[in-house]
């Protein structure tokens, strides 16, 4: 391997770990409680194995409901991003909308209404 | 998430938004729950997987890109975002709240480095299928999927070429390891030549992809396409879709 193709694979290491703790968890966190399942009745979607799902993490995470939003260009300018921050850029009916990765390696999910049309992301 | 696969989904059943919330794992991915009607989601897909909403999938699905502010801000000089209450750093500088801890953003520092060799804890092995063993389960790639086509391309494939061209659905699609973010990427464009230069991907005619976004010989912006993509993990992709292809086999 190259020293520079070296140097892009530590890059994307990095960048990866910043969602990649879940999957290997200490064993501090692993020792944290997780919220029994609210299991429905079903029914399951063919081939869904219910005995596989797991509770791992229930309870763990809280889901950002955003309920506003500002101008990238302007929190850039103000200092509270940085133009090398990791986003997670989706698009909405109202347009491009971004999200900070760290903060999302966190919830997971977010959810908002924008253009008169409910958008979600996930990570 | 560690096999790090992001999707935009759409929330709306019925008519109005449900509300989702990460409750647990299956095939070491994370599930999600609508507290209204209490089924499970498959993230990635947005396809029910167990509850009364069986049958329905939360889309059109979408890319979420992971990208820069700057990359965001060169796509859409008008992007806004969302910043919640959660600790994140932004140029070495620590934002948020004091006394909460930056759990999404700093504990991956401390764990093992995402590389083909991180092993799965048992607390998600034991939620997994049976896997496809044609690549090793921690192998990082890119996922094209079409209506047609599922492709994952190891991410040592697309290194050793830097660029990959190839046809997918019968379009012509580059793949690139973006030269900001060093994480794979992909964006319609016929061509029959691609080559990273710097900060840019050089195609036919004076063709660019500079931070996202296409560019036309005169430096104009031509209109982006892109594949619903995932960047993610063996193991995520395969036991998300049906035998997907593998890019070289």
């Amino acid at each position: 391997m190259t020293t520079w193709t070296s140097v892009r694979r530590c890059a994307a290491v990095l960048l990866l770990s910043g969602t990649a703790w879940l999957s290997t968890v200490t064993p501090a966190v692993a020792q944290r409680q997780s919220v029994p399942l609210d299991l429905p009745a079903g029914p399951a979607l063919e081939g869904f194995d219910v005995s596989r799902l797991s509770n791992a993490g229930n309870g763990w995470f809280d889901t950002f409901h955003v309920e506003q939003t500002e101008p990238l260009d302007a929190v850039l300018e103000d200092g509270r991003l940085a133009g090398d921050t990791p986003m997670l850029v989706i698009e909405t009916a109202a347009g491009a909308l971004a999200l900070v990765r760290d903060q999302m390696a966190f919830h997971h999910i977010a959810e908002g209404r924008a253009g008169g049309k409910d958008w979600m992301a996930t990570f | 998430m560690v096999c790090n696969s992001g999707t935009s989904l759409v929330p709306t059943i019925g008519g109005a938004m449900h509300h989702f919330e990460n409750v647990g794992l299956y095939d070491g991915l994370f599930v999600m729950q609508d507290t209204e009607s209490k089924t499970f989601w498959n993230h990635m897909t947005g396809e029910a997987l167990y509850g009364p909403e069986v049958g329905r999938v939360l889309g059109p699905i979408g890319n979420v890109l992971q990208i820069t502010v700057d990359q965001s801000l060169a796509m859409g000089p008008d992007t806004r975002v969302a910043i919640s209450d959660r600790p994140y750093f932004a140029a070495g500088e620590r934002f948020g709240p004091d006394g909460v801890s930056a759990s999404g953003a700093r504990m991956a520092e401390g764990y093992a480095p995402a590389n083909p060799d991180v092993r799965l804890s048992p607390m998600f092995t034991q939620t997994l299928g049976d896997e496809d063993t044609r690549l090793p389960r921690m192998t990082m790639g890119l996922a094209l999927v079409t209506e047609a086509t599922v492709r994952f391309y190891p991410m040592p494939a697309i290194e050793a070429a830097d660029t990959v061209i190839d046809q997918i659905d019968g379009r012509s699609v580059v793949l690139y390891l973006d030269p900001t973010t060093f994480t794979p990427a992909a964006v319609f464009a016929d061509t029959t030549s691609a080559a990273v230069d710097g900060p840019e991907i050089h195609l036919d005619g004076g063709r660019t992809v500079r931070d996202g976004v296409l560019y036309d010989a005169t430096g104009t912006r031509l209109p982006t396409e892109r594949p619903q993509q995932f960047f993610s993990r063996w193991y995520g992709v395969s036991l998300t879709f049906s035998d997907p292809e593998i890019y070289g086999r």
